[in-house]
C-alpha cells in the first residue's frame, strides 16, 4: 500500500499483511508529531507527484534489498501531538534487508518527495525547513 | 490558452494556488511566474532575487517533470500545462 492520505492506518493490520512464507524479518518506521511546543502540524503535498515518488522509491527499494513487501503511508492534513506522521513497513527475508530497506526509504523521502510540514504553535506557525537544500530530486 | 499555476507550503500562503492563468503564445516559465508573482511582494521577494532571477533554492515542475531554474527563462509554455513552485521538500 502506497498512500497519501489524511486517515491513520491500522499498523497492526499492514505488519500481519506484510508476513508472508519467505518473510523473516518485518521492519517498521513511524514517524510521529513531536511536541516542540507546538499545537499541531499542518502537511500539505503535491499529492500527484509525491504519490509517484513514494511509488518509485518503493520499487528501488525492493530491487535493491530484496524487500518482499512495502508499505508507504504518509498522511496529510492537521496532525496532534503524537499522532504518526509517516508509516513504513517492509518485509524481507533477512533482517539486514529489511532495517536497510526502512532506512533507505525515509532517506529517499527526506531527499525528494513533494511535502511540507507547518509546525503550529501559539503564536503562529512555522515551516519546517528541508534536510536537503534543493528537494525534488532532479528524476523527479 | 490556458496555463494553470499551482503554489505550495509558504508560497501558496503568500501567493495562492491553483491560479489559472492565459499567457500568450511563447511566454516563457519565468515571466510567467513572474507576473503572477508581482501581486504580493512578500511572496514575489520570496521567490525571486534583487535580479529576478529564481532564488536557488525554488523548485519549478512543469507538469510533474522538474525544470532547471536555469532553463525556466527559456521553457515556453504551451496550453494546458501545469507549472508548480515550491521550496525545498520537508517530509517524512
Amino acid at each position: 500500500m502506497i498512500a497519501i492520505q489524511h486517515e491513520d492506518v491500522d499498523i497492526g493490520n499492514l505488519i500481519s499483511a506484510a508476513k508472508s512464507a519467505g518473510t523473516g524479518a518485518v521492519v517498521v518506521f513511524d514517524g510521529v508529531v513531536r511536541d516542540d511546543n507546538i499545537r499541531e502540524m499542518e502537511l500539505e503535498a503535491y499529492e500527484e507527484v509525491a504519490l509517484r515518488e513514494l511509488e518509485k522509491i518503493a520499487g528501488d527499494a525492493t530491487r535493491l534489498h530484496n524487500l518482499l513487501h512495502v508499505d508507504i503511508i504518509h498522511r496529510i492534513g492537521r496532525l496532534s501531538v503524537s499522532e504518526n506522521i509517516l508509516i513504513i513497513v517492509v518485509s524481507a527475508g533477512h533482517r539486514p534487508d529489511a532495517y536497510a530497506g526502512s532506512r533507505y526509504i525515509i532517506e529517499e523521502i527526506k531527499k525528494g518527495v513533494p511535502i511540507w510540514k507547518k509546525e503550529l504553535t501559539k503564536d503562529g506557525g512555522r515551516w519546517v525547513p528541508g534536510e536537503h537544500a534543493h528537494g525534488a530530486g532532479k528524476n523527479s | 490558452m490556458t496555463v494553470k499555476v499551482r503554489f505550495f507550503a509558504r508560497f501558496r500562503e503568500l501567493l495562492g494556488t491553483d491560479i489559472i492563468t492565459e499567457p500568450g503564445n511563447g511566454t516563457v516559465l519565468a515571466n510567467l511566474v513572474r507576473d503572477i508573482a508581482q501581486k504580493n511582494k512578500e511572496g514575489y521577494d520570496a521567490i525571486f532575487d534583487e535580479q529576478g532571477s529564481f532564488r536557488e533554492f525554488v523548485i519549478v515542475m512543469r507538469n510533474g517533470k522538474r525544470v532547471e531554474i536555469a532553463d525556466a527563462g527559456k521553457t515556453a509554455v504551451v496550453d494546458g500545462d501545469e507549472i508548480a513552485v515550491f521550496p525545498p521538500v520537508a517530509g517524512g
